[in-house]
C-alpha cells in the first residue's frame, strides 16, 4: 500500500520528560489506522505533531512524500491534512453553515471555480447533510448539543475534501446514536471517498470495528503494530481492563 | 460576531434601513437652524463614531482587543502637524503620508500582537499607546517661526490651506467621511476576510486547524483599524488644526472600546452609532468632564445590564434565536 503519510522518529520532551521518544508510524492511501494507548501515553501530543499545532524536537513528517514537518497547521489543512479535536472548539457567534464556510473558504485557496458562488453553497449543503446538521445550519455553533459539535467538527475536517483525517477521540461522551451516526460517517467517507483516517482512541474496542491496522504506544514509544483483532493477546492493559474507562 | 451572510436577509434590510434613516436626518439636521457649537460638537461626534468604527473592525469583528487603538489617531494627527508646521508639506500631501503611516504603523502592531493572544494583546497595545502618548507629552520645543512653545500638552498646530472654515463645510465634509468609512467597514464585515474574522475571535486554533492563515488575518485587522483611525484622526486634525498629546491618550483608546462594548461588539455599526450619539448627549449637555465620565460609565453599566453583548449585538442574537425557534429559516 502507497504511504500517504510517514512519521520518522519523532521525538518531543518538555523539559526533563520525554513525551514522544522516537515515535515511527505510516498511514497508506485509503487505510484506517488505530493510534492506541492508555492516557498521557502521547497520543494527543502526537496528534498535535502530526497536524502541525506542535513542532516535534527530532523526526520528519512526509505528506503525500513532501516533507511537511515544518509547515504550519492551517497549510496542512489546504494540502489535505485534516484533523478533529477531542474537544471541540466551535466558533459561539457563527452559525454551523458559516463554520463550515470557513473552512471550505480557507481549504480552496486562490480564485478557484470551487470559490464561487453556487458552486461553494450546494458542496456546503452536500457536507451538512451528509453530516445530519442541515436543519441546525442556522444554528449559532454555542447551542449545539456535544453529538452535533462533533459532527460540525467533522463537516469542518471533510469540508476541504482531505485525504488524511486526524480524529482525536471522537467518540467520547457521545449518546449511543451518536456514536452510531459517526461510525457510518466514517464508513461512508472511507468507502465511498477513499479518505484515511488514524483514528486515536484509549479504547480497544472501537479500534477493533473501525480499523484495519492497530499501533498502540505506551511510554512515548510504539509498543505494539498488528491486526486489531490480535491486540488483547498482546498487551493486556488494552484488553478493555483498566485503562478503557 | 458574524453579520449576516445573506445581503437580502430581514436583519441585513433592517440593519440598511435603520442606517439610512440615521443618514437621512443627519443630512438635513443643520436646516434646522443648528448654531456653530452644535455643529462642531456633531462633526467631533462623526470622527469619534468612525474611530470607534475603526476599533471595531481589530477588537470587535477580529476579536483582538487594542487598548492603544488611539496611538493610530495621534500617529496621524502628529503626522499632519510635523509635516505642515515644520516641513512645509501642502496639507493634502501630509494627509496622504499621515494614512501610508497609520497603515505602515497598523501592519507593524498587527505582525507583533498577532503572536500573542487574549489579554497580552490588550498589554501590549497598552503599553504601545502610552508609549507613544509619554513621549509626545515631553517634547517641548521652538516653533521654527515666531520660536513658540511646541509639543508638551498644548501640542502642535496643523498649518491649513483654508482660514475659518464654515461649520456646514466641516459638518458635511465628516458627515460624508462617516458615511464612506462606515459603508466600508461594513462591507468588509460582511466579506470573506471579516467570516474569517470571526473565526478567529471564537477560536484561533479552529480557524487555524479549518485552513486560516491566523498570523496574516490578525494582520490585517489591525492595518485596516489602524488606517481607518488614521483616516479619522486627519479629518480631526483638519477640523480642530492642532495635534495633542490628548490625541494618544488611553482616555480616547477606552473610550472606543467602551463605545462598541454598548453599541455591540463585532457589529460595527452599533459602534458607530453609540459613538455619535453618547458623544452628541454628554458633550452637549454642556457637562465636565468628570461628570462625562461617569455618565459613560452608569451608561456602560446599564447596557450590560440589559444587553450583554451590546445594543446591535443583542439584538441581533434576539432576531437568531426567533428564526431558530422558527423551523430554523434564514
Amino acid at each position: 500500500m502507497n504511504e500517504l503519510l510517514r512519521a520518522e522518529g519523532i521525538e518531543k520532551s518538555f523539559g526533563a520528560t520525554r513525551v514522544l521518544r522516537g515515535i515511527t508510524l505510516s498511514v497508506g492511501r485509503g487505510e484506517r489506522v488505530g493510534l492506541l494507548g492508555p492516557n498521557g501515553a502521547g497520543k494527543t501530543m502526537l496528534a498535535n505533531i502530526l497536524s502541525g499545532l506542535t513542532p516535534p524536537d527530532r523526526g520528519r513528517i512526509l505528506f503525500d512524500g513532501r516533507e511537511i514537518t515544518r509547515m504550519p497547521m492551517d497549510a496542512r489543512f489546504r494540502a489535505g491534512l485534516a484533523r478533529t479535536f477531542q474537544i471541540p472548539g466551535p466558533y459561539p457567534s457563527l452559525t454551523v453553515l458559516d463554520s463550515v464556510r470557513v473552512a471550505m473558504l480557507a481549504g480552496r485557496p486562490g480564485r478557484s471555480a470551487e470559490r464561487g458562488g453556487e458552486r461553494l453553497e450546494e458542496d456546503l449543503e452536500a457536507v451538512l447533510v451528509r453530516t445530519g446538521l442541515f436543519g441546525q445550519r442556522y444554528w449559532p455553533a454555542a447551542k449545539l448539543s456535544q453529538g452535533c459539535l462533533r459532527r460540525l467538527e467533522f463537516a469542518r475536517a471533510i469540508s476541504c475534501r482531505p485525504r488524511l483525517i486526524l480524529l482525536d477521540e471522537i467518540f467520547s461522551a457521545l449518546s449511543v446514536k451518536d456514536e452510531g451516526d459517526l461510525s457510518g460517517l466514517l464508513r461512508s467517507l472511507h468507502g465511498e471517498d477513499g479518505i484515511s483516517f488514524l483514528l486515536i482512541s484509549h479504547n480497544p474496542l472501537i479500534l477493533e470495528q473501525m480499523c484495519d491496522r492497530v499501533v498502540a504506544i505506551e511510554d512515548g514509544r510504539v509498543a505494539w503494530e498488528g491486526k486489531p483483532a490480535d491486540l488483547p493477546e498482546v498487551l493486556p492493559w488494552a484488553a478493555g481492563h483498566g485503562h478503557a474507562s | 460576531m458574524s453579520a449576516p451572510r445573506k445581503p437580502g436577509s430581514p436583519p441585513y434590510r433592517a440593519a440598511t434601513g435603520v442606517l439610512a434613516l440615521g443618514a437621512g436626518l443627519l443630512l438635513f439636521l443643520p436646516l434646522a437652524g443648528l448654531d456653530r457649537f452644535f455643529l462642531d460638537i456633531l462633526t467631533v461626534g462623526f470622527l469619534l463614531a468612525a474611530f470607534a468604527g475603526s476599533w471595531d473592525i481589530v477588537g470587535g469583528l477580529a476579536g483582538q482587543v487594542s487598548l492603544g487603538h488611539a496611538l493610530f489617531f495621534g500617529i496621524a494627527t502628529y503626522a499632519c502637524a510635523l509635516l505642515t508646521s515644520l516641513a512645509g508639506w501642502p496639507f493634502p500631501a501630509a494627509a496622504a503620508a499621515a494614512l501610508l503611516l497609520c497603515a505602515g504603523a497598523g501592519a507593524a502592531v498587527g505582525a507583533l500582537a498577532a503572536r500573542l493572544t487574549g489579554p497580552f494583546v490588550a498589554l501590549f497595545t497598552l503599553a504601545l499607546g502610552e508609549l507613544a502618548h509619554e513621549a509626545v507629552l515631553g517634547q517641548t520645543f521652538f516653533s521654527p517661526r515666531g520660536g513658540y512653545s511646541w509639543g508638551g500638552e498644548g501640542g502642535i498646530p496643523v498649518a491649513l490651506p483654508w482660514r475659518d472654515l464654515s461649520p456646514w463645510a466641516s459638518y458635511y465634509g465628516a458627515l460624508a467621511f462617516l458615511l464612506l468609512s462606515t459603508g466600508l467597514m461594513l462591507r468588509i464585515a460582511r466579506s470573506e476576510r471579516g467570516l474569517f474574522w470571526a473565526a478567529i475571535s471564537g477560536s484561533e486554533l479552529t480557524a487555524r486547524a479549518s485552513g486560516v492563515d491566523v498570523s496574516r488575518y490578525k494582520t490585517e485587522a489591525f492595518l485596516i483599524g489602524g488606517l481607518l483611525a488614521g483616516a479619522a484622526g486627519v479629518g480631526f486634525a483638519a477640523h480642530v488644526g492642532r495635534a495633542t498629546a490628548a490625541d494618544l491618550s488611553l482616555e480616547l483608546s477606552f473610550q472606543a472600546a467602551t463605545f462598541a462594548a454598548i453599541g455591540g461588539r463585532g457589529t460595527v455599526a452599533g459602534p458607530v452609532a453609540a459613538a455619535l450619539l453618547l458623544h452628541v448627549l454628554f458633550q452637549g449637555s454642556g457637562l465636565g468632564p468628570a461628570a462625562r465620565v461617569l455618565l459613560y460609565a452608569s451608561a456602560l453599566l446599564l447596557v450590560l445590564r440589559f444587553f450583554p453583548s451590546g445594543i446591535a449585538g443583542t439584538l441581533r442574537e434576539r432576531a437568531r434565536a426567533r428564526r431558530m425557534g422558527g423551523g430554523g429559516t434564514p
